[in-house]
């Protein structure tokens, strides 16, 4: 549990880490740029002498087509880290939702990795369940949680079922949110509340 | 075959709670004591001594315990809450029903923390 823990703590830390990395790769890029760019732009305009005032030439870079270029590249800049941040778990975090996975559901089970931190976990009776990782969870200071949802069931009295295990019932799934400290033993009952539903039906 | 089906049900209830984390484990513990009371959210917050704020509690563990029907909340105010515990739910009635018959002095213990304010 104890190195478990620390496993998140450095996933945490790197998570940050790279947050900050990110951002001041960006500013940097950004004001490189802009002083590069608009200091060439503006010089480099060929203006007919006293036909247009300081400002007009201000405006014509600011509206050329490079400034579109480059807003165009600082967006997709933008797009990059998110759907990075939004793809990829830090590699500690992976470790550990994988170790507990893998050590509360046995060897045969198997687990694949997806991308947008979801792991597609599926049993050795052939029953699946998804489990996608939160990175922070908004406006609380959980991090790491995660949401477990498996497969349509059937069977009869799921609802029951589910409560009795601490899940809801959505769509014929069985879907709660976890914290990391949870992830073991909730998906242990989850795995067991589902052999349950099945010898209902 | 009475008694089976109850301990089978407590049974179910120990591996439910201990499947729980701290907080959410000590708010079920501390709401099954008071019920039928309810509290409001800063109220329960220093009931089971979270250290966060109450509006973060809100939005992570309150709001993920109402999804699993563990707990009801009534909007009494904008900012006002009453939380209390579900009883309809096939476990937490029996341990509401335990802390009952077994959990008087803990109870005038909770509600006697409630009182001081």
């Amino acid at each position: 549990m104890n190195m478990e823990d620390d496993l998140l703590k450095q996933a945490r830390a790197l998570y940050k880490d790279r947050l900050r990395i990110a951002l001041s790769a960006m500013l940097i890029v950004f004001t490189t740029t802009c002083y590069v760019f608009y200091n060439l732009a503006l010089r480099g305009t060929d203006v007919p002498d006293g036909s247009v005032g300081g400002s007009t030439q201000g405006f014509q870079a600011a509206v050329s087509f490079n400034t579109i270029g480059f807003t165009i590249s600082i967006l997709l800049m933008a797009l990059v880290f998110r759907f990075w941040s939004w793809a990829f778990l830090p590699g500690p975090a992976a470790i550990f939702t994988l170790g507990v996975l893998e050590g509360i559901l046995g060897p045969k089970v198997t687990i694949e990795q997806v991308i947008g931190k979801r792991f597609n976990v599926t049993l050795e009776n052939g029953m699946q369940f998804e489990v996608s990782c939160r990175t922070r969870n908004r406006g609380t200071d959980e991090w790491f949680s995660y949401r477990l949802v498996t497969s349509p069931l059937e069977g009869n009295g799921l609802r029951e079922v589910a409560l009795r295990h601490g899940f809801a019932l959505k769509n014929d799934r069985f879907v709660a949110t976890v914290s990391s400290d949870e992830l073991h033993q909730r998906t242990f009952l989850l795995t067991k509340a589902m052999m349950v539903a099945s010898s209902t039906i | 075959m009475e008694n089976n089906t109850e301990s089978a049900s407590v049974y179910e209830l120990i591996q439910l709670m201990s499947s729980l984390n701290d907080t959410r484990r000590s708010i079920l513990n501390a709401l099954a004591h008071i019920y039928p009371r309810s509290v409001s959210g800063v109220q329960l917050s220093r009931l089971i001594g979270y250290s966060g704020k109450s509006r973060s509690l809100y939005r992570g563990v309150i709001a993920h315990l109402t999804e699993l029907e563990m707990i009801q909340i009534d909007q009494l105010t904008p900012k006002l809450y009453a939380i209390r515990i579900n009883n309809e739910h096939p476990l937490l009635s029996v341990l509401v029903s335990l802390c009952r018959i077994h959990g008087e002095q803990s109870r005038n213990l909770y509600l006697k923390a409630l009182e001081e304010e």
